[in-house]
């Protein structure tokens, strides 16, 4: 990616992080394909997660617990880290970025609309749920997520995504990957209230904060501090992991191949 | 400052809609296209078209049977279909498609009854279960009006043309996967639907042994068209693309410029186009090579079915967040080849009960008979 590029993509990405302050109007009769009002959940709150990159070290607790806690089947995440290695052309050296991904909880969800049966919402303290005894398993909300935060459960056969630890939260817990998290790099809190931690730390840091694929308008809720453009969008790297392949061409050493 | 990163950390991402949704995508776009197709012969009552209409009602009613099965195998809770009706959704293209599908195939069958009972009342004292079908599927000696034909001919097209716009905005309106993002993808299952409904009348044309000779050109005339007017489309999506940096566009190119699998189904997608182009031309002027008609009719369907299966699976291997491609091959289960397989073979069986119990050749003035091919020597054969 060139250089101007970078630097327009940081700029919105610095921009929608703000704009997703502004309280998304509550929309009464949704048109095809726009936000259907919200329902459920504490309407005083908006839950939000900050991520300090600078704390993270990489070390994959929050998946493993999250993965514990919430028994996602092998092979699926609700929430990883992915780690890069970067290395300067010009200087040759080496450094590692790490990425821990969940769902953003959008402002703007493209999930939510798309559901046929009103299976996944968003409650009204942000946090996007899906009703697994409602839920057909169309797999329409996995294709809607630009994040690849959805999965098709094979267990429950419907659609599957971080809720947050809602459960925990109501049982006035932290979410696994929250609790678990070495360097304290993950932040949940309420927006709503100004004296909450995430609230302080946005406003310390609002100038610097980024979200992913800001372009898509989804109005992201996870918020990147140390965040680096080149991770915004689909990062330019060599999929060094998954490029083992054998004399065939075929690719190697895949645990979890389902299909 | 510029640098290299490789990914050493990421999850694999699986496909979420299978080889079920292109069946169904090819089917009912086969469907609608082969309704259009009746509609010179059956609706205006052109005498030229009620050749190609016969056999595209056929066409139109067998697949429009067999879609919706495929439709409901791609859910991952299929027993729960009735949730679409228990809770509509109006925001969505996916509960709207819920309501339209049912009402399009209830029309179409309903359509080709009102067509077929005129021809089955004749064989109401054919001897056993044929003549059974015949005594009770006409429901009474009743001759079908025509208005009531063009009534319900009417309501189908109209049903079609809600098949058709949200079968294309459903995967149109996905800004998570950007070469599905444009508004000339919709354009191009339409075009490339029709391309097959017309290969598929061919192919039937053929091998049901009717082998009319007007109806074949009119289908290699609706070929030559429908393909300049995909070529027109497709180039016209990739000009706007280059112009406006649009992402659906820089999307495939990226696609196209890293991937050599990507690169082998763009040259496969042009050469196959270009291929049908040139094919149906010739058999419109090379006119002994009219036997081979339904090669064209096969190919046609090839170039639409290959569209479905690159536009809906090739594109869900496309990483979105993490770098390069997924890995998909197609596994033999009934997520994968028995679908594709076992869809075609409820399609044949459709065709074949149909060919058994429903003299619907001849329905709209034509003969029930297979016509007997000629034995002298030197007599051309209208393939």
């Amino acid at each position: 990616m060139d250089s101007a590029r970078r630097l327009f993509l940081g700029q919105i990405a610095r921009i929608s992080a703000g704009a997703a302050f502004v309280p998304f109007a509550g929309v009464a009769n949704a048109a095809i394909n726009e936000q259907p009002p919200r329902r459920g959940g504490d309407p005083t709150k908006r839950y939000a997660m900050l991520i300090d990159l600078r704390r993270c070290i990489g070390c994959q607790a929050c998946t493993v617990s999250c993965h514990i806690e919430n028994e996602a089947p092998l092979g699926k995440f609700r929430t990883i880290v992915s780690q890069y290695e970067v290395e300067s052309v010009e200087t040759g050296e080496l450094a590692q970025f790490m990425l821990p991904r969940l769902c953003n909880h959008c402002d703007n969800p493209p999930c939510v609309p798309v559901c046929p049966v009103q299976a996944t919402y968003q409650r009204e303290d942000g946090i996007v749920v899906v009703d697994s005894d409602r839920c057909v398993g169309c797999a329409y909300c996995v294709q809607a997520c630009p994040y690849d935060a959805r999965f098709i459960n094979e267990r429950t056969q419907t659609a599957d995504k971080c809720t947050f630890c809602a459960h925990r939260l109501e049982a006035g817990l932290l979410p696994a990957c929250v609790e678990s998290c070495v360097g304290g790099a993950r932040i949940i809190g309420d927006l709503n209230d100004p004296n909450s931690q995430i609230s302080k730390m946005i406003e310390a840091h609002r100038d610097e904060l980024m979200v992913l694929q800001p372009e898509k308008n989804t109005r992201p809720h996870v918020f990147y501090l140390g965040m680096d453009e080149r991770f915004v969008d689909r990062p330019q790297a060599v999929p060094g992991l998954w490029d083992v392949r054998g004399e065939e061409g075929q690719e190697l050493g895949y645990e979890f191949a389902e299909h | 400052m510029n640098s290299l990163s490789i990914e050493l950390i990421a999850p694999r991402y699986g496909i979420a809609w299978y080889p079920w949704a292109v069946q169904y995508f090819f089917l009912i776009a086969l469907s609608y296209g082969a309704l259009w197709l009746t509609v010179p012969g059956l609706i205006f009552g052109s005498e030229r078209w009620k050749p190609t209409a016969r056999v595209a009602l056929l066409a139109a009613m067998s697949t429009a049977v067999v879609a919706p099965v495929s439709l409901l195998a791609d859910l991952h809770q299929p027993l729960r279909f009735w949730h679409f009706y228990a809770y509509p959704t109006p925001w969505s293209w996916m509960s709207l498609g819920s309501l339209f599908l049912p009402l399009y195939v209830g029309l179409v069958v309903v359509l080709a009854w009102l067509v077929w009972r005129e021809p089955l009342k004749a064989w109401a004292n054919a001897p056993g279960l044929q003549g059974t079908v015949g005594r009770i599927a006409p429901l009474g000696g009743w001759k079908s009006p025509h208005w009531l034909i063009v009534l319900t001919g009417l309501a189908a097209i109209v049903m079609s043309l809600a098949v058709m716009l949200y079968t294309g905005a459903e995967v149109a309106v996905l800004k998570g996967r950007p070469l599905w993002h444009t508004e000339y993808l919709p354009a191009m299952f339409l075009l490339t639907g029709v391309i097959g409904a017309a290969g598929l009348v061919l192919v039937l044309n053929r091998f049901s042994g009717l082998r009319y000779l007007t109806g074949g050109n009119q289908m290699l005339a609706v070929i030559l068209g429908t393909t300049v007017l995909a070529g027109l489309a497709a180039a016209g999506w990739f000009a706007q693309g280059l112009m406006l940096n649009e992402g659906s566009v820089a999307a495939a190119l990226e696609s196209v410029r890293l991937n050599p699998e990507w690169r082998g189904v763009a040259f496969w997608a042009a050469g196959a186009g270009v291929l049908l182009f040139l094919s149906a031309g010739l058999m419109v002027i090379i006119r002994p090579l009219r036997g081979f008609r339904w090669i064209v009719g096969l190919l046609a369907l090839h170039v639409a079915w290959m569209f479905r299966w690159t536009v809906l699976m090739d594109v869900q291997t496309v990483a979105r967040n993490s770098a390069g491609y997924n890995d998909y091959s197609i596994s033999l289960g009934s997520q994968g080849l028995l679908g594709i397989v076992g869809t075609f073979g409820l399609w044949l069986a459709v065709v074949l009960i149909i060919n058994l119990f429903v003299p619907w050749r001849a329905a709209l003035g034509g003969h029930a008979e297979v016509p007997e091919i000629s034995g002298i020597e030197g007599e051309p054969s209208y393939g």
